[in-house]
């Protein structure tokens, strides 16, 4: 079935759409809209250059005078930027390595196991999804709490990896009919067990699910508030999110910082999202098709 | 229970995940259900059992009854728009057009920004830059979306949707692009035009793309809140304050743990609810490709 | 067989390191944040405590204390001068600050801590000390330190006879008024609502808003309307919101109450067209160049308006009050408390020393928030255009504590709520009588005390 569908993808691809009136039209639509996205990112990055002055008193739409980088060492400064990046980034990091490896095999094994049990681990897990866990921030905190969980590194990467496994498991079950029974079914002839068979012969194919799935927690993670102000307080386990709202206050009116804080902050995603952009489009792709 | 040796090793595998998954998501909402039969200030010591009442109350609540209806007028506003936009788009893209990754990336984007950042977006854009367009213009329209109670959804489903219209896009862009020609071309020879075989070709192959981005448009938008933290703040008065948004207000800042985590419950049984009907209403459809 | 649980054994202790967050400096710096285990030990060959205090040669313990400061206003950055006065004196302590905002987050972060145990030490306002003196979890503050401070922050601090929190600044609040409009257009300042009205009148005339308002900030209307409540209500009562509990008084049959929430409706009949929609930096900015002459507000406007034009000259009256009495009222702003269940109470008292006794770290940081001091001899040295206004009332005594009225009635849930109804009252969503019900209806909310 697959084999079939990636044939017809390759064909449609050879053979160009002609380039009609209707075509040039769509072209040009389509061109607006992107432009109109991207404009509101535009404008703050313009804003970013400005200095508190030209914030109250020009336009918002007029550019900085100079294209002066004082916002940016501000933000810097003000967010404690060589911390709180590390921070963000290490636990972002092992968070997804720990998710990859973690819903990978949980999906696998509810995927592939005919108990009962798996199925309600099944369903156990996608009610995960609906829990919405804002609200239960204080029992959150308690439990975090009463287990030492809370202001460590391990604490808080622990949360990130509950609250992301639901998506996880999700997302890695809808993959797991690319992995080919029999290959499987092959590997246990020779002799391996469940556990090797998953290592050696399943793993390697996940590969690009595991991308998108990497990718679309990296993301959630790196713009993770709440539970990051729960349970990172410190000074130095802080993250970029919990350093960023402290700029966002309601009696501040200087947002100039802010601004460059922002774009300092979408940065790195941006761009770690532009590069594995060819995975993360196959990942969605296989998802999307078998739903 | 787990007789076979094969299922041990599967059980083996599951397990982590599973303990962990308990301790941080389950046990919270357990307690929480805990706190919501009592009438717990969320301060003091004792939390003394109050039973049903909370819930009764809920249901006499006019901002609980309030919030809820904002919160559904935003989850279909987001389900009509983001789907028909997130489709129409997709289709545009895969029409032949060049450059097809720019305007993928261009529009997908915003998503990867945190919701909260975009929410302050907004509020700048609506406030300030979207008025000065007037001046340059030398138009007059009102742009300050989020000063009136009646203008405040539309405003905050432009911002919602200017953040995830790329997200459903991709996953539409991928289901177009698996539809076999062949189809298409078999409804061309019966005579089809463009629009019919969009209708009765395109849409029953996209079922399970349509079913992901409904579902998830839906859960997401139950559960509004980062985006009014930082743009609306609920406001102006309480004309945009979603459920989670009022349970986080009530149960924090109006010391009324118990009674806040009785909405809570409520809106996991009603977050529940709605992701069955509509998986089960939507699979039904689904075409056995 | 062995390979398989070689293997598993392999990943479960990967995923067991990875998971201890690769032990290093996480763990060396885990305190389950009652702080109270914090890492104290010389003995420790300093590899704890992520290396921030240099090896002391004296030999006084390393302490390290935690602290939470809820900021307001434009407090962030105070903390690196608190730290720099301490470690000129006490280099053996060490502060571990969380800051966070003081309207939204303090709260949550208070009640996380009562779960867990509170910090050493605490910043928040002076309205706290109310809600969490009474639950038994602060101590009391010395005299020593108190008596380094104004007498008029001290009341509003009082449970039971013992002062729980150290009143660092205030803020002032009332109507800042364009002082060279004022004088171009030859208004006095008014004393009484038909003064005000006149100047309103004549604004309208001239074609000047009177008041610049930003009201899509809920918070400002909860904040002007506390301010009217305390000239016409507070004054003759200032036990209502006890009554209000007790039954014996509702908003829905308070005049003074009603006028307060009506005065609302004056700023709203006479200020920009899109108030609902302006925010602070458009309001304020409009407010400098001259569009409008007057903005009820509080001394964090000053910062914005000296930001847009250093020689903007500004005054300050109190918005006048049914009876031609009003006066100039001040908030106790940072408001220090300290935990009944510290471990280390001596070198809690050494910094609570170092904050009312260092006047150059004291007048950094009143110029540095443009507050005014709370401390005995000692004056901000920054270019306030509305001190005259100020001296001249508090030398008359005609300046009132606002705390009092925030003890009454609580801020989070109740006034907060309140402002909401109002906004949707002047809308034209809710009747005046449905407002004035709504508020009556929060009656239990209104108390952090149950």
């Amino acid at each position: 079935m697959t084999r079939m569908m990636k044939k017809n993808k390759e064909k449609e691809e050879t053979v160009r759409q002609p380039y009609t009136k209707t075509t040039a039209v769509v072209q040009v639509v389509m061109t607006l809209v992107a432009l109109l996205f991207l404009a509101p990112l535009v404008i703050i990055i313009n804003y970013s250059f400005k200095t508190r002055q030209e914030l109250y008193l020009s336009s918002p739409l007029a550019l900085p005078q100079s294209f002066r980088l004082d916002n940016y060492i501000q933000a810097i400064k003000k967010l404690d930027m060589g911390t709180t990046y590390v921070n963000t980034f290490i636990y972002t990091a092992i968070s997804v390595v720990i998710l990859a490896m973690l819903c990978g095999v949980t999906a696998w094994a509810i995927a592939r196991c005919r108990h009962k049990f798996f199925k309600f681990c099944y369903i156990y897990f996608i009610v995960g999804i609906l829990i919405p866990y804002q609200a239960l921030f204080l029992p959150i905190y308690t439990i975090g709490y009463k287990m030492h969980l809370t202001n460590t590194r391990y604490g808080i990467i622990f949360m990130y990896v509950a609250t992301g496994l639901s998506f996880g498991v999700f997302l890695m079950n809808s993959f797991m009919a690319t992995v080919p029974i029999e290959l499987e079914e092959a590997a246990r002839i020779d002799g391996c067990s469940i556990i090797k068979t998953y290592f050696t012969i399943v793993l390697p194919l996940l590969k690009p699910a595991l991308a998108t799935l990497i990718i679309m927690q990296s993301f959630q993670i790196w713009n993770d508030y709440l539970l990051a102000s729960l349970y990172v307080s410190k000074k130095q386990l802080k993250t970029l999110t919990v350093a960023i709202q402290s700029l966002f206050s309601a009696q501040t009116s200087d947002y100039t910082t802010a601004m460059a804080a922002i774009v300092l902050s979408v940065l790195p995603i941006a761009v770690l999202f532009i590069c594995l952009q060819k995975y993360f489009i196959k990942g969605m792709t296989v998802g999307a098709v078998k739903g | 229970m787990f007789k076979n040796k094969n299922d041990r090793q599967y059980l083996f595998l599951v397990l982590p995940g599973f303990i962990i998954f308990t301790i941080g998501l389950i046990l919270p909402l357990l307690l929480s259900f805990r706190y919501s039969v009592t009438d717990w200030d969320g301060i003091a010591a004792e939390k003394v059992f109050v039973g049903l009442k909370n819930y009764i109350d809920l249901f006499h609540d006019e901002n609980f009854l309030n919030a809820w209806w904002f919160t559904i007028k935003f989850t279909l506003g987001n389900t009509i728009i983001q789907n028909v936009a997130a489709l129409l788009f997709a289709v545009a893209l895969d029409s032949g057009i060049r450059c097809q990754k720019i305007y993928r990336t261009a529009l997908f984007v915003p998503c990867l920004i945190s919701a909260v950042i975009v929410g302050f977006i907004w509020l700048r854009m609506f406030s300030n830059v979207l008025p000065a367009v007037n001046d340059w213009l030398g138009t007059n329209f009102n742009f300050m979306l989020f000063g009136s109670g009646k203008t405040v959804l539309w405003g905050l489903l432009i911002a919602n949707n200017w953040q995830w219209i790329g997200y459903w896009m991709l996953i539409y862009l991928a289901g177009l692009q698996s539809v076999p020609s062949e189809l298409y071309e078999a409804a061309k020879v019966d005579g089809a035009n463009a629009i019919r075989r969009f209708f009765n070709v395109t849409i029953p192959m996209l079922a399970p793309s349509i079913t992901i981005c409904v579902v998830g448009i839906t859960t997401g938008s139950l559960k509004v809140y980062d985006l009014l933290v930082t743009s609306t703040r609920g406001g102006p008065g309480r004309a945009s304050t979603s459920v989670i948004y009022q349970t986080y207000t009530t149960a924090i800042n109006g010391r009324q743990y118990g009674y806040g985590s009785a909405m809570t419950v409520t809106l996991v049984m009603a977050l529940l609810l709605v992701a069955l009907i509509q998986v089960k209403g939507l699979k039904s459809k689904e075409v056995q490709a | 067989m062995k390979k398989t649980f070689a293997l598993s054994m392999s990943a479960v202790l990967l995923a067991g390191a990875a998971l201890t967050g690769c032990g290093g400096s996480g763990s060396g710096n885990q305190a389950a944040n009652s702080g109270q285990t914090a890492a104290a030990n010389t003995s420790a060959a300093g590899t704890s405590a992520a290396g921030q205090e240099s090896k002391a040669a004296s030999s006084d313990e390393k302490v390290t204390l935690t602290i939470l400061a809820g900021q307001s206003t434009t407090d962030a950055g105070i903390e690196d001068m608190i730290d720099e006065a301490l470690a000129g004196k006490y280099p053996n302590i060490t502060l571990e600050w969380e800051c966070v905002d003081w309207g939204n987050d303090f709260q949550p972060k208070m009640q996380q801590y009562l779960q867990s145990g509170l910090p050493d030490i605490m910043i928040g306002k002076a309205q706290d000390v109310a809600t969490y003196a009474p639950l038994g979890v602060l101590a009391p503050i010395d005299d020593i330190y108190l008596d380094r401070g104004l007498d008029a922050a001290r009341e509003n601090v009082t449970v039971d006879g013992e002062a729980y929190g150290l009143v660092y600044n205030a803020l002032y609040q009332g109507v800042y008024y364009n002082k060279t409009l004022f004088a171009e257009n030859g208004w006095e300042i008014p004393k009484t609502l038909e003064d005000l009205q006149t100047i309103i009148d004549d604004c309208n005339t001239k074609g000047i808003t009177p008041f610049a308002s930003h009201m899509v900030d809920t918070w400002s209307i909860g904040n002007v309307t506390m301010q009217f409540a305390m000239n016409d209500v507070f004054n003759k009562d200032p036990e209502w919101g006890d009554k209000f509990r007790a039954g014996t008084v509702a908003f829905s049959d308070s005049e003074e109450f009603q006028a307060a929430y009506q005065y609302n409706k004056l700023i709203y009949d006479n200020t920009y067209a899109n108030t609902f929609s302006m925010e602070q930096t458009d309001c304020d900015a409009k407010m400098v160049m001259g569009e409008a002459a007057m903005k009820v507000s509080g001394s964090w406007s000053i910062q914005n308006f000296l930001d847009i034009d250093e020689n903007f000259d500004f005054g300050i009256f109190p918005f006048p009050n049914q009876t031609g009495d009003a006066k100039l009222i001040f908030e106790p702003n940072i408001t220090i408390m300290t935990s009944a269940a510290t471990k280390y109470p001596e070198a809690v008292a050494n910094v609570l020393e170092v904050l009312t006794s260092d006047l150059e770290l004291a007048v950094e940081i009143y110029d540095y928030t443009k507050t005014a001091s709370m401390l005995k001899d000692v004056t901000p040295t920054f270019t306030n255009p509305s001190q005259d206004d100020i001296d001249r009332y508090a030398a008359a005594g005609q300046i009132v504590d606002v705390t009092l009225g925030n003890n009454q009635l609580v801020w989070g849930g109740f006034q907060e709520e309140n402002a909401k109804d109002i906004a949707a009252w002047l809308q034209g969503d809710g009747s005046f009588e449905d407002a004035l019900k709504a508020s009556d209806g929060r009656v239990k909310a209104s108390s952090a005390t149950k």
